[in-house]
């Protein structure tokens, strides 16, 4: 069953005279539960359709409709509030508050959503227990990584969307970091799209969709994906 | 190429370099303008002073003076010119109640005045009149016109022949109780000896003025000598216009030095912070210079050269600024104007600001030099990494149960505090400098305005005050005094070690006239001593139960009086009872007479010289106060507009160096609003911190500022709430516009772009 669908999406930048369209027209369906990879070079237009998805940006024209809501005409406020409730971010420079600690950082979702899952419970998941008084700068790229992950999670939301989830690590960290979050979205029965240009994740998920210059070019059902521990990196 | 840089980095930088610009131009104007007042009024009133040949001393006896008696004295050794001189009010026939103060002097070179329009000074004519300018110009009276001067039984009848200026007029006010000028009704005029002579036959001249520079015991010894008998001996300080106009620059000098140097201060700081965040945000562009193979001293050169050029627009718009606002409270229209009558209204630049001018351009090109090389520091490598804050360590108070009750929002901006440390105090310091400065100016109108409250409305319960006349016998006074039923005084001048005072005898059956202690109690004057006013207390070192000798002048009389309390005192003086004056030996001859009678109803008497009502001196003071809240509305203008640019510029870089966490609370799902409580609730803890300490610190400040007057006034301080309720309100008021206009910017914030890269 589709979480979320797009119908003829297309965002176009403007500036001065030069338009550049990051996608156009792009129609596509997500299922509940899956794990999608949107994988393609810099400059396709994955990173677009992530934040569009992610409520971060409105499309110029076609519709997001995500669980039966469309949400390409909502307002700021109304956009805050999807974003609290519906989606969790990872990205690849994690994006953790500097001066709040890790409990804090992973807490901090409990101000805006107030069914938010137990701080201490989801930090023991990701095995950041521990290391819950540190502040981030304190932490390795993995276990700041780790920290996203877990506040992404913390909120509950239906999907988490992951904008190059390992890019900013080395390849062993990327991979425990993976299977983390793979495991995590698993247990949690989440939706995860991660956008990336890495070929060798792509060969863990259920779905792979390949953009290219802000179009859908291929849309691919993996019946067997690999296992983190099967992708040779 | 580089310069092309510099230009562009001015454009993208545009608010932060505007904001520094806008800083150093309100500190050093404010700095300046309030310096340039008290300089150019001394300066002015200085060389004016020299034009008309100002007596440093005048010998002054009631019985006058002879010819011989002058030239005994001019030819003596120190003694550069001496003239005897007269001064006495008279009567304009024609022209109402006004009254001049007519003077005449056997030599123009001594206590003279400077012609600006008509015919020169003739010390032969004996029908010439050289008239107040201003006089004139209230009256419609041109050189031609005819006068005539009635004084007791003399009438001077003659022509204008000159409009004048004269330092011994410089503040023409009748005596020590008009405070304001008021051309409308009173001026003053010279006439020659001549005509001194032609009208009152044998010339009368009680004083003789000397220019010399000996000192007071030195002139005092030489009077008695040359004389055989005791004069009373008046220095220039002594004398109304001079004192005053001294006192007017002391009070400017005052204001100048305390509250502006600590604009300036808010402004220097404020930059040390603005640019070594501007440089620390141009670190990687610094770095890749470098990698090019710039040398360091040409990267140094090129980013100093901002910070020189900031403070190059900012010195050159405050030197404008400072000019302005001198300008403002001091030129020939304003109330500066309505106060001094002087020809002169240059306004001067000291040479302490020039050099201040050029401090403050080194220091800042200095504070853009420091920053630059921090960031240049080691090799090429280093300077290419972007610049990192401090790394976030644990607060002492994280180990405390309070903050574990503290939400996330006061968690956040304790820990920015912390992290931003530098940034957050040039917050608060800006915050309490501005607060001191507002409850100093607020506080110095309080004081004043407490101080006539005090004297004014309690003290003084008459409603006029009747002058008697030189020759009115005793009988006529009591006659006088118990028609009118009120209170009397007489006023005897007199020696305190070197210094003339004022011994005031004061009969006060009706209550109209009350003496204020130190804390501002009314005490009923006793028998048994002398009230000293707090200026001589504290000049002489006297409380009460000493005792000191008074020698009034015109006779050789020493009286050893106790000191029975103290009182808070418009003039210099001490007072007495009838009492205690008769157990002296002192003689009560009644000089003014109070009566809660209105001035009207005071009929016509040979026996009265002038009625004054109370509230004339009211609305003169009032128009005095009008001259120090000039100066009072510019602090506060200049305080809230500094405030809110350091606010500002100091906000939007903590909004700037925020950006990426702002962005990320965004992602999560936060609200703009919610954003933005955030960054206000930070700006408002700060203006409250900055409320409880400038507040304390500003009344202090206020108590070295009335320390510095001390000798001018007797005043207390006094903050009324409403003082500190209009602080808050103005400083919360502008803490809130701030951080509204810089948490409105959260609803621009590109969530896609802050994010994309590592911090």
């Amino acid at each position: 069953m589709p979480i979320v669908e797009f119908q003829n999406v297309s965002r176009v930048y403007t500036g001065g005279e030069h338009t550049l369209r990051a996608l156009d027209r792009v129609n596509l369906t997500l299922d509940s539960g899956k794990f999608i990879v949107i994988l393609g070079p810099s400059g396709a237009g994955k990173s677009t359709l992530l934040n569009l998805l992610g409520g971060l940006d409105s499309p110029s024209e076609g519709k997001i409709i995500v669980e039966g809501r469309d949400i390409s005409t909502l307002s700021g406020d109304e956009l805050a509030e999807y974003r609290a409730a519906a989606v969790g971010f990872v990205f690849q420079f994690y994006n953790l508050i500097p001066t709040l600690t890790v409990a804090e950082n992973v807490a901090l979702v409990r101000e805006i959503v107030p069914d938010a899952l137990p701080v201490d419970e989801i930090l023991g998941e990701v095995g950041l227990f521990d290391h819950r008084n540190q502040f981030p700068a304190e932490l390795s790229g993995g276990e700041q990584q780790r920290v996203s992950i877990a506040r992404a999670l913390a909120k509950n939301p239906k999907i988490l969307l992951c904008d190059e989830p390992t890019g900013a690590l080395d390849s062993e960290t990327g991979a425990v970091v993976l299977k983390l979050l793979l495991s995590m979205a698993k247990r949690h029965g989440k939706t995860i799209v991660i956008v990336t240009h890495n070929q060798a994740i792509a060969k863990m998920a259920d779905v792979v969709i390949r953009v290219k210059s802000g179009k859908i070019v291929s849309r691919e059902e993996q019946a067997e994906p690999l296992g983190v521990d099967e992708v040779e990196w | 190429m580089l310069r092309k840089k510099l230009w562009r980095t001015f454009l993208l930088y545009k608010a932060q370099f505007l904001s520094m610009i806008l800083m150093i131009a309100i500190g050093i104007g404010i700095f300046v303008g309030f310096n340039m007042e008290w300089v150019s009024i001394e300066e002015n009133t200085g060389s004016f002073f020299e034009e008309t040949g100002f007596a440093d001393y005048r010998l002054i006896s009631e019985e006058g003076f002879s010819g011989e008696e002058q030239e005994k004295i001019r030819d003596s050794a120190g003694i550069d010119a001496a003239a005897r001189y007269a001064v006495f009010d008279v009567d304009v026939a024609g022209f109402g109640d006004d009254a001049l103060s007519l003077s005449v002097t056997e030599d123009a070179s001594v206590s003279g005045f400077l012609v600006l329009a008509g015919e020169a000074y003739d010390d032969e004519s004996d029908d010439g009149i050289w008239l107040s300018d201003r006089y004139a110009a209230a009256n419609d009276i041109a050189v031609g016109d005819t006068l005539t001067l009635d004084y007791q039984r003399l009438r001077f009848s003659g022509e204008v022949k000159g409009l004048v200026k004269a330092g011994e007029h410089l503040i023409c006010v009748r005596d020590e109780t008009q405070l304001m000028p008021d051309y409308d009704t009173f001026g003053f005029a010279y006439i020659s000896p001549a005509f001194y002579e032609r009208a009152a036959g044998v010339p009368f001249y009680p004083q003789i003025h000397i220019r010399s520079a000996l000192t007071k015991n030195q002139i005092t010894d030489l009077a008695d000598d040359v004389l055989g008998r005791t004069v009373m001996v008046l220095t220039k300080d002594e004398v109304l216009s001079y004192a005053e106009a001294k006192g007017e620059a002391k009070e400017g000098k005052a204001m100048g030095s305390i509250l502006p140097v600590l604009f300036l201060l808010i402004a220097v700081l404020t930059m040390v912070t603005t640019m070594h965040r501007l440089t620390a945000k141009e670190k990687p562009q610094i770095g890749t210079m470098k990698a090019l193979g710039l040398k360091d001293r040409r990267i140094t050169r090129h980013y100093t050269s901002y910070a020189f050029l900031i403070g190059l627009l900012g010195v050159g718009a405050g030197l404008g600024l400072g000019y302005y606002i001198a300008w403002y409270i001091m030129h020939p229209e304003g109330s500066m104007g309505t106060y001094l009558d002087m020809p002169d209204w240059t306004l001067r630049l000291p040479l302490f600001c020039v050099v201040i001018l050029a401090a403050a351009e080194i220091a800042l090109t200095l504070i853009g030099y420091g920053s630059v090389r921090r960031m240049l520091a080691g090799n090429a490598a280093d300077a290419l990494r972007p610049y990192a804050p401090k790394k976030m360590k644990p607060l002492r108070a994280e180990k405390t149960k309070l903050w574990r009750r503290l939400g996330f929002g006061a968690r956040w901006n304790l820990r920015d505090v912390s992290r931003h440390k530098s940034r957050t105090l040039m917050s608060l310091f800006g915050v309490v400098g501005c607060t001191m400065i507002i409850i100093a100016a607020l506080g110095m109108s309080d004081t004043m305005d407490a101080f006539l409250d005090l004297y004014y409305d309690k003290a003084t319960l008459y409603d006029t005050r009747i002058n008697l006349a030189d020759d009115a016998d005793g009988a006529a006074s009591e006659a006088i005094a118990g028609s009118y039923g009120g209170d009397t005084s007489a006023a005897v001048s007199a020696r305190l070690e070197d210094k003339a005072v004022s011994l005031e005898i004061y009969d006060t059956p009706g209550n109209l006239v009350r003496f204020p202690d130190e804390d501002d109690h009314f005490q009923p004057l006793g028998d048994d001593g002398a009230y000293v006013c707090l200026r001589l207390s504290r000049a002489f070192d006297l409380s009460p139960g000493d005792t000191f000798t008074l020698r009034p002048y015109g006779g050789d009389d020493v009286y050893t009086l106790k000191v029975a309390g103290l009182i808070r005192s418009v003039s210099e003086n001490i007072v007495i009872t009838p009492a205690y004056a008769e157990k002296l030996g002192l003689s009560y001859d009644i000089h003014s007479v109070y009566t809660a009678l209105a001035k009207e109803e005071i009929r016509d008497d040979s026996a009265i010289a002038s009625v004054q009502s109370k509230q004339t001196i009211i609305d003169s003071f009032d128009t005095f106060i009008d001259i120090m809240n000039v100066m009072v509305y510019i602090l506060i203008a200049a305080a809230v507009v500094l405030g809110v640019v350091v606010l500002y510029n100091l906000g939007v870089m903590s909004y700037t160096e925020r950006y990426r966490e702002m962005a990320t609370l965004k992602v999560v799902g936060f609200k703009d609003k919610k954003i933005g409580r955030l960054l206000i609730g930070q700006n408002m803890w700060i203006s409250f911190l900055g409320l409880v300490l400038g507040i304390p610190l500003g009344v202090y400040v206020l108590g070295v500022l009335l320390d510095a007057l001390a000798g001018e006034y007797e005043m207390k301080l006094a903050v009324t709430a409403q003082t500190c309720f209009l602080t808050a309100g103005l400083i919360v008021g502008m803490s809130l516009l701030v951080s509204v206009l810089v948490a409105r910017k959260n609803r621009k914030i590109d969530m896609v772009e802050a994010l994309k890269a590592g911090e």
